[in-house]
């Protein structure tokens, strides 16, 4: 089986910091890969790259079999790989249903000749993509749905986090990356984020995560796989009751002091 | 206090039918009488009492968006019946004007300032670029037209769409740069190209350097001439009246094509790169395409209000189309509140009629306008109307 996405050997230097260093991954179809590792290893900026906001200084990205490294973001986004971001980046001053259709960017297709010519046509497709933008936010949570004519600056944090997976999963992507999902969320809204990654990963076979996190709870129990990043580099891969008990792992997460004292 | 006020625009009370037709037909016809007197009172007390009540509804608006909420509702449900009475309105109304050519002419350079901030409002109001060259794109087409009229004796009315052409093609030169620079550049990008446009308009032979260009023809229209009075109903209009109906035809083109581009896949994308242009390139949305088709929109309704302009005056030169005309447009866009169409036009309006009926003031007249226009952004912070929440599912 070739991978749906693979990386292989990306570097990243901003002047002297090298802030990924020839990472390897592989993520297979319906797959979930949780990518774990300190503040500052280097996570967020590897996303970056496979998402083409950064462009590696070496190594590649493919994309079911396609060299993908380089492209600029909007071709990457329309290939198929849909992302959030650390610190959700919603259109704030837009409504909760606009957002999710903003995510159907690249699967919709008036442009300005056919809104100023065909009108009927041009706002029966952004209709559908409405309706269906409804529906994504209302299986991701009924509380949303209700509000969804409101604008997405006023939500909470939770809110933010799921409204921006809702926005991911409008663009029918192949490959959804999701940067520190949990983050601002207690328990039960951890515990609804997986139970909604599971379910859409039921509904859409071949569909796959990459998931960047910091909450335990979710990395045992979510992925398939873990990869552990230290200072730019994988430092282990497998899955995470092997991962968690190798000691570069417990190094990287407790400092070298306590992992020898455990 | 908008975000709640949008929150529940959807739950605002919604009378009988009867209620809504009198709220439209009312705010219909008052705006028409109040933009009436002052457009034909030229004593002191009464323009600043209009001021003061133009104020007064303001504030009132602002105080209680229960109001705004409710006159905005009974529009969306009535849009048949207030765009006809509208267009009724905007058809008699030459006929109460008592024959002015003071009053026609400054409802028609309102309503060509309306589409210059209309099609600047693609820019800055949905996508947060800054173009300080629409008064560039605006002298491009206005001498293009002018050139082709003068000099192969072109009609009018192909003048327009060759006009508009030629501006969008330099809109998207002008948009070039928007694919390197940062924001900030780009707004110099486009002061520089407005300079340039200026400066060649002013020193080249064939644009007539800084005497412009003289004698430009009345349009004509089925053997009428735009020179001639308009004689009907046993009424007789002064002739400027053919151009305000051309340019109140013009308004209505512009409003049509910023509701059907704001309703579309194309508003959308605009939006997603003025809230977060980052977080739009990683939905897919091609920011440099959509900033240079922002530019091309731009220009190609500039140009539309530029020949209409030239051939309406007859006259027309570099100094018509200077820096201070691009900010101008672009005070008229804030002022009336970005990305929301009426409040465009109001804008327009509000700051093409506002210098000239405060030259009771003569010297001191653009200070008071500076002050009038701060005192109506003290009352309406986001601008006379903001941006409001697109609808869906509600269309038959
Ligand atoms: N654009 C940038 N310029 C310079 N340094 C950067 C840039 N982006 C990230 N870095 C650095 O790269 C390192 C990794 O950051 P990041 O990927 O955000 O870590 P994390 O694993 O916490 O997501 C940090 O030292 C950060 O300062
Ligand atoms: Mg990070």
């Amino acid at each position: 089986m070739t991978p749906l996405l693979e990386v292989r050997g990306l570097t990243i230097r901003f002047g002297g910091l090298v802030a990924v260093c020839e990472v390897d991954l592989a993520l297979n179809p319906s797959e979930v890969l949780c990518i774990i590792g300190p503040n500052g290893a280097g996570k967020s900026t590897l996303f970056n790259m496979i998402s083409g906001i950064y462009r590696p200084s070496a190594g590649t990205v493919h994309l079911d079999g396609r060299d993908i490294t380089g492209w600029p973001a909007h071709r990457i986004a329309a290939a198929g790989i849909a992302r959030t971001f650390q610190s959700s980046r919603l259109f704030n001053d837009l409504t909760l249903i606009d957002n999710v259709v903003i995510g159907m960017h690249s699967r919709t297709k008036s442009g300005v000749l056919d809104a100023l010519l065909r009108p009927g046509k041009a706002r029966a497709e952004l209709e559908a993509a409405a309706e269906k933008a409804g529906e994504l936010i209302r299986a991701i949570s009924p509380d949303l749905h209700a509000r969804r004519n409101t604008l997405a600056g006023a939500l909470p944090q939770a809110d933010r986090r799921r409204l921006e997976i809702a926005r991911a999963l409008a663009s029918d992507a192949r490959v959804i990356m999701l940067d520190e999902p949990s983050s601002g969320m207690d328990d039960r809204d951890t515990d609804a984020l997986m139970a909604d990654v599971r379910r859409v990963m039921a509904e859409r076979p071949g569909l796959s995560f990459l998931i960047i996190e910091h909450d335990m709870r979710l990395v045992a129990a979510l992925p398939d796989r873990v990869a552990v990043i230290d200072y730019g580099r994988k430092i282990a891969e497998g899955d995470f009751a092997d991962v968690r008990l190798m000691p570069r792992v417990q190094e990287a997460y407790l400092g070298q002091k306590a992992a020898e004292h455990a | 206090m908008a975000d709640t006020a949008q929150a529940t625009s959807a739950l605002v009370r919604r009378n009988g039918p009867s209620a809504d037709l009198a709220i439209v037909a009312g705010v219909e016809l008052g705006s028409a009488i109040l933009l009436w007197s002052f457009l034909l009172s030229d004593r002191t007390a009464v323009i600043v009492a209009l001021l003061a009540l133009m104020g007064g509804i303001f504030a009132a608006l602002q105080l209680r968006p229960a109001l705004e909420e409710r006159i905005v509702a009974a529009f969306h449900d009535r849009k048949r019946f207030a765009t006809l009475l509208g267009a009724v309105i905007v058809l008699i109304y030459p006929f109460f004007l008592q024959g002015s050519g003071y009053a026609f002419h400054l409802l028609i350079v309102s309503m060509l300032y309306a589409v210059l901030a209309l099609a600047l409002n693609f820019q800055l109001g949905s996508a947060n670029i800054p173009n300080f060259a629409t008064g560039a794109s605006y002298g491009i087409g206005a001498y293009t037209s002018a050139l082709l009229a003068l000099n192969f004796g072109v009609s009018f009315w192909l003048t327009l769409p060759v006009a508009a052409v030629v501006a969008t093609a330099f809109g998207f030169l002008l948009g070039f740069p928007s694919m390197r620079t940062k924001e900030s550049y780009l707004a110099l990008v486009t002061i520089a190209f407005g300079i340039v446009v200026h400066q060649l308009l002013n020193n080249f032979d064939w644009t007539g350097g800084p005497n412009g260009l003289v004698g430009i023809p009345a349009p004509e229209l089925f053997g009428h001439s735009f020179a001639r009075p308009i004689e009907a109903f046993g009424f007789r209009l002064p002739s400027q009246a053919n151009f305000y109906y051309l340019s109140a035809a013009l308004v209505g083109l512009s409003i049509v094509c910023a509701k059907r581009l704001h309703e579309s896949r194309v508003g959308l994308a605009w939006n997603a790169l003025r809230a977060d242009p980052l977080a739009a390139r990683c939905q897919g949305i091609d920011v440099v395409w959509f900033k240079m088709l922002a530019f091309g929109v731009d220009a190609f309704l500039a140009a539309f209000a530029g020949t209409i302009y030239a051939f309406y005056v007859s006259y027309i030169s570099p100094d018509n189309f200077t820096f201070l005309v691009s900010v101008t447009i672009m005070t008229m866009v804030i002022v009336g509140g970005m990305d929301n169409t009426l409040g465009v036009i109001i804008g327009a309006f509000f700051l093409t009629m506002l210098p000239e009926k405060l030259r009771i003031f003569s010297d001191y007249r653009l200070l008071f306008v500076g002050v009038v226009v701060i005192l109506f952004l003290i009352l309406r912070p986001q601008g006379l109307f903001p941006q409001r929440a697109r609808n869906y599912g509600e269309h038959r």
